[in-house]
């Protein structure tokens, strides 16, 4: 089929947008709610107009191309002075009603709004009004994100991506009139009701600062000039590439720690060992619990499916491994082990992790994971916030020269522990040391390809060896698929022994605290996780009961993985957090009878 | 008749301003259009498509400020136009409309109105400054005229969808389906409430006016409207018990407020249902030993699970109502027992309990194997729910085209029929059942005989044997269009039953009234009543569902309960019948058909219709069991993000106030 864009044949397909056929001819049209990444399209902010003539017609229409099909024979006009002047119109109408504190945004210079401004040539804002910009509620409560509706333009991106994406949909439309209208929270004010996992996809999505994570850059500066604190540095697996993309590298780990040491970090270790540490609790305990015939163990590392779990099929919880994350291991860690060793004095000790992750932010004020009233982790940086700690140091990463890690006791990692990254690492770790925990000697082969297909659900059958029956394994990534596994585990329809899941599609390499990028969703995932495979393989010890400083902890310090020591630090319970919402009847009809249409009434 | 002083309405422009009144000649496309309420005078009329001032001295800047302030009023605020456009717009004619208007404030106005108008993305924000882009182009004077602040005009303005005017209940169809966009069901099923308690019934059984308005027919086809309603009602079960608690009641009346309603069928019940809400104290009164009516015996439970009918009619006594089983009008009680016992008014919800006769040489009700439509699904329904001993072999011969017949034929299937006919004496196309109920009857093996009529009914010994068939042909059409049907002289055939089901219709079963209830018949047999309060020839009686109307659907059984409700209020509380400015408006948009003709100039991206999961034919022709499968949530956010939301709205400005009724 055959149509004109701005005077150029093009043609088309069925199912084609004015839209989609505009991008593939390189005919640029401004977006801000369209992510086609997501399929969403829901014709909200108006901006992508153009101009359409149905064959055989005289008069053109004004349409938005991303939800007006393509038809044979029509000519669509990109940038008729008409489309421009309601383009821009439209443009200054969206920051009517929007809270333009641009210097104190989070997004400021990375903004779609911003972008779409400078597209049309806004040169005023003469409808802003301060009532309207400040009319719609800013979502603080929770520990991990803040949702400002007032930076809002009603896309609706975080709605579908929380319902589609990850089927949890804890993002609702809230109908307050006009502008009033908002996205809030399910069971906003109740913690435990409210079923959001701080998973902190909805963030990845979102074209505006209207959602962010909780900003503690602040705080992190104030410990760095702070001569009594010593602060102690992690970063997760995926944040080295995940960071790396936005600087043009492939693996920022060297550029990371000379950033940190310029800004007066005490010690930096890497959460990798941490994860090292993990497989060796976790891959023990699973191995307990296939000789005792529980099943399935599933993964705990992942902090949105731990609280997936506690809040929607808490049954599930004996089937949670007992280990923590190795963010937590390695803070627990931090403040007895290292604190010894290198005779600091704990109480001064600070703990910043630099996470993909924006789950984590709530994980660390989990009240497990506390001993003796000190937090095992002080302070969560997601990649984003220390993005912007960098630019807050004036420090710029590509003209680092990278370093390497010098701590002689919890930094040293295998190529194990960094596939912990991507959605199958944690699983594939667990293999390589749980076959040598079985048999004492090494898997053949480090690699255990069976694992590595990108599948939101994966299943393997490995021959363990040493007596023990071969073991049926899952992989699941993104929390539609978890909750699928989960339900079929319960249902009867599955049967496994163990089970990582990781609650962010991708895994922490595409997680809710990695960098964003506009118009797009996990577009980077396949580089990011090629580069983790690339930094493992090219490792000289692939397995983590191979990490001479795993060996060395054990040998001095925690006796054997499961010890009552090991207990103590490096293991957790879980809670039973679901309740029932409880619906007022008053409350409901209440509402309803404000948001219907009014009766005819006299105006004043 | 009323005269136009000037207007634009669809492009086309009227200006007969600087005639007097008796040179203008009155205008004929309007009816109605002389006063809104008594003695109060139409000035202008503001909608989607235009405006018309009848009074040329009323203040035009006022009568579009009415108007753009209602749209900024039920802006949802998702696009941007609408959102921002429609507050600044009504900001900006309020503005004109006390005297600060300027030359660059209209071109503000005239650019935002533009924007609104060819970039919202719903028909509210894309209709609703049509009049006001109209008066800009043609009645610009009547705009810029320097003015002193403006007196207030009178007036009244309503919103509304083709949907929600299609529906006899006018249900707000689209702020249900907005609330489950919003992933608000439980708002959603709020909405349906407040017209009638049997939202999963409806979800089930409705015919579905709402679907045949939907404008999506002509892009693709309709949002499956009735689906999602089923959709919220099932998945906000758990709500259930706190949405329909006392704590709805607004005011409870004194214990001597008390009302009488017979029958507990969907008109008795809805009727029942808002009276508690209004704080009465209600009995329903019904002959049989369970709530349901028609819903309960007429609709087969392959269709609506009976656990799911009767938790909705059970609200009944949640909301603090009573049910008298087993007491049958002109049998056990009269009305004017009622009215001693000390009930202040009585709703008669009787239904067409009575079977109609296919008139025809042999036939006789009493002989075995003949069955009128809705005694044979009476029996079903007692055999299938409670047991009851029924017998069904051989061929059956189902009479009728309608839904009843639909059901008779399907039921019959799930009794082991060994063949099942239907006998149609129009074409397939003219059977007023529902389309998808004649796909699944044929689905199921259903054999369709359309274009014959019985023409005998041929009997041994007391058993029906036969019925003696003749075929119709299709006449000429007459002036008015219309097709009918005539028998084809000597084309008369026998053909063998073993059980015939006359399905052709039901009628008032006239020993439940006597001469001494004062209660009179119209000449079809339905009880005679008052089209706005549904009073009866009796006062303090009123009637409703298909007593009333005569056979018809449950959701204009239901519409009738409300509009009884409100009868009965007025009569007890007010003492006369109070106007409603929206029925008035609706009777003004049905009187000049101003919802109709509706066409898309601009293309809409094709989505089609979910398909209802279903039961297998073969699965289910054999059992009782519920053929229409739930939906997911999933499938329900995508089939309600298929509504375009044709919302408009619609003004008149008026001589005096407008009184306001509805509370």
């Amino acid at each position: 089929m055959e149509a004109r864009i701005n005077g150029r044949q093009v043609e088309f397909e069925a199912g084609d947008t004015i839209l989609t056929a505009a991008r593939r001819a390189g005919a640029y049209i401004p977006t801000l709610c369209e992510l086609a990444d997501i399929g969403h399209r829901p014709g909200t902010c108006r901006v992508c107009l153009v101009e359409e003539r149905q064959a055989g017609q005289d008069r053109a229409h004004m349409v938005t191309a991303c939800n007006t099909p393509m038809q044979e024979g029509i000519e669509v006009f990109t940038r008729t002075p008409k489309v421009r002047e309601m383009q821009k119109l439209q443009v200054e109408l969206l920051l009517a009603d929007h809270d333009q504190d641009c210097a104190t945004c989070s997004r400021h210079g990375d903004c779609e709004l911003q972008d779409v401004a400078q597209f049309v040539g806004l040169d005023q804002s003469r409808f802003a009004r301060r009532e309207w910009s400040k009319a719609r509620p800013v979502d603080d409560t929770g520990p991990a994100l803040v949702r400002d509706m007032n930076k809002c333009v009603r896309c609706q991106r975080c709605v579908v991506v929380c319902r589609d994406v990850q089927g949890i949909d804890a993002l609702v439309i809230e109908e307050a009139g006009g502008i009033g209208t908002h996205v809030t929270m399910r069971q906003l004010n109740d913690q435990g009701a409210n079923p959001c996992v701080t998973c902190g996809q909805c963030v990845m999505v979102c074209p505006t600062g209207a959602l962010a994570a909780r900003d503690e850059t602040d705080t992190v500066i104030d410990y760095l000039y702070d001569p009594e604190v010593i602060t102690v540095f992690q970063m997760a697996p995926a944040v080295r590439v995940g960071l790396a993309q936005e600087f043009g590298l492939e693996n920022a780990e060297g550029h990371i720690i000379t950033a940190l040491r310029m800004m007066g970090a005490d010690v930096v270790l890497d959460t990798n060992f941490a994860a090292d540490l993990v497989v060796m609790e976790e891959g023990t305990e699973v191995i307990r619990r296939v000789k005792a015939g529980q099943k399935p163990t599933f993964t705990s590392c992942c902090p949105g499916w731990v609280n997936f779990v506690e809040k929607n099929h808490p049954e599930l919880l004996p089937n949670l491994s007992t280990a923590k994350s190795p963010q937590q291991c390695l803070g627990s860690l931090v403040k007895t082990y290292l604190a010894e060793r290198m005779n600091l004095d704990k109480t001064r000790i600070r703990n910043i992790s630099i996470m993909p992750c924006t789950a984590k932010k709530d994980e660390m004020h989990r009240p497990q994971h506390e001993h003796d009233g000190v937090k095992d982790v002080d302070l969560v940086l997601t990649v984003r916030e220390f993005s912007r700690l960098l630019r807050r140091e004036g420090i710029d990463l590509r003209k680092l020269e990278p370093g390497t890690f010098d701590n002689p006791y919890m930094a040293d990692y295998s190529g194990a522990g960094v596939i912990f990254g991507t959605t199958g690492g944690v699983m594939e770790a667990a293999v390589r040391s749980a076959y040598f925990l079985v048999n004492g000697k090494e898997l053949p082969q480090a690699e255990v390809t069976a694992l590595r297909s990108f599948d939101d659900i994966r299943t393997a059958t490995v021959a363990i060896g040493g007596g023990l029956p071969d073991l049926k394994l899952a992989i699941c990534h993104g929390l539609t698929a978890a909750r699928e596994v989960a339900e079929g585990v319960l249902a009867g329809r599955y049967d496994f022994d163990f089970v990582e899941v990781m609650a962010c599609p991708g895994g922490c390499m595409t997680g809710g605290g990695n960098m964003k990028q506009k118009h797009s969703y996990r577009a980077d995932s396949e580089r990011r996780r090629v580069t983790l495979f690339e930094i493992d393989a090219k490792r000289k010890i692939r397995q983590s009961h191979n990490n001479p400083q795993i060996r060395q902890l054990y040998a001095d310090y925690l006796g054997e993985p499961m010890s009552d020591r090991a207990h103590h630090l490096l293991h957790t319970h879980y809670t039973d957090r679901r309740t029932q919402a409880e619906v007022a009847a008053k409350e409901i009809w209440r509402e309803i009878r404000t948001a219907l249409p009014k009766r005819p009434t006299e105006k004043a | 008749m009323v005269r136009v002083s000037y207007g634009v309405w669809d492009g086309v422009v009227k200006d007969n301003r600087g005639r007097i009144p008796v040179e203008i000649p009155p205008d004929p496309d309007l009816t109605g259009f002389e006063h809104f309420n008594d003695g109060n005078s139409i000035r202008a009329f503001v909608g989607d498509r235009g405006f018309v001032v009848f009074d040329p001295e009323t203040d035009l800047v006022d009568a579009l400020w009415r108007h753009m302030d209602r749209a900024a009023e039920e802006s949802c605020g998702k696009c941007t136009p609408c959102r921002i456009g429609a507050q600044l717009i009504r900001d900006a004619l309020g503005e004109a409309r006390a005297g600060r208007g300027s030359a660059d404030s209209w071109a503000r106005i005239e650019a935002l109105a533009h924007q609104m108008a060819e970039t919202s993305l719903c028909y509210l924000g894309q209709s609703s400054a049509n009049a006001l882009i109209a008066a800009l182009e043609h009645f610009r004077d009547e705009l810029d005229e320097r003015r002193e602040v403006t007196p207030v005009e009178n007036g009244a303005s309503y919103v509304t969808a083709p949907c929600v005017e299609a529906c006899p209940s006018k249900v707000a169809v689209p702020r249900y389906i907005d609330y489950i966009k919003d992933g608000r069901p439980d708002l959603s099923l709020g909405v349906i409430l407040r017209k009638y308690p049997m939202a999963a019934t409806c979800g089930r059984v409705c015919v579905r006016f709402c679907e045949m308005a939907c404008r999506r027919n002509a892009v693709d086809e309709p949002v499956g409207i009735k689906i999602l309603k089923r959709y919220v009602a099932d998945q906000q079960k758990g709500l259930h018990g706190h949405i329909f608690s006392p704590d709805r009641v607004a005011a409870k009346l004194p214990d001597s407020m008390k009302v009488a309603v017979i029958g507990a069928g969907p008109a008795g019940v809805s009727c029942a249902y808002h009276l508690l809400l209004r704080g009465y104290n209600v009995d329903v009164l019904e002959a049989e030993s369970e709530a349901g009516g028609m819903a309960r015996s007429g609709i087969p439970s392959y269709r609506l699970p009976k656990d799911v009918l009767k938790a909705e009619t059970d609200t009944i006594v949640e909301l603090g109502g009573r049910f008298r089983f087993g007491r049958a009008l002109g049998r056990d009680f009269s009305v004017d027992d009622l009215f001693a016992e000390g009930y202040k008014a009585v709703f008669l919800g009787l239904g067409c309990a009575k079977g109609t006769l296919l008139g025809v040489a042999g036939e006789d009700p009493s002989h075995a194997g003949y069955h009128s439509g809705i005694d044979f699904l009476l029996a079903v329904h007692n055999h299938v729910e409670h047991g009851a001993p029924f017998e069904l072999g051989g061929e059956v011969a189902v009479v009728g085209g309608g839904n009843v017949a639909m059901d008779c034929v399907r039921s019959a299937l799930r009794l082991g029929a060994k063949k099942v006919h239907l006998i149609y004496r129009r074409t397939e196309a003219d059977m007023p059942a529902d389309h998808e109920e004649i796909e699944a009857a044929k689905a199921e093996g259903v054999v369709f005989h359309c274009l014959s009529n019985p023409s005998r009914v041929l009997e041994e010994n007391g058993r029906i044997v036969g019925v003696e068939l003749v075929e119709m042909r299709q006449t000429v059409p007459d002036k008015k269009g219309r097709i009918g049907v005539e028998p084809v002289p000597g084309t008369e055939k026998t053909f063998h039953c073993d059980v015939l089901i006359a399905a052709i219709g039901q009628q008032v079963d006239k020993a439940t009234l006597s001469a001494d209830d004062g209660v009179q018949l119209d000449k079809w047999g339905c009880v005679a009543h008052n089209a706005q309060t549904l009073v009866t020839t009796r006062a303090g009686v009123f009637a409703g569902g298909d007593c009333a109307s005569g056979a018809s659907t449950l959701i204009h059984a239901m519409a009738m309960g409300l509009k009884a409700a409100r009868g009965i209020d007025d009569y007890l509380r007010v003492g006369h019948p109070r106007f409603f400015p929206r029925s008035r408006m609706r009777q003004l948009l049905n009187q000049n058909k101003l919802l109709s003709g509706e066409c898309f100039e601009i293309p809409v991206a094709h989505q089609y219709r979910i398909d209802i999961p279903n039961l297998a034919p073969e699965e289910r022709a054999r059992t009782f069991e519920e053929v229409e499968k739930p939906i997911t949530s999933a499938e329900a956010y995508r089939e309600a993000n298929r509504c375009l939301r044709c919302y408009r709205v619609y003004s008149v400005v008026t001589e005096t106030a407008v009184p306001t009724g509805t509370r």
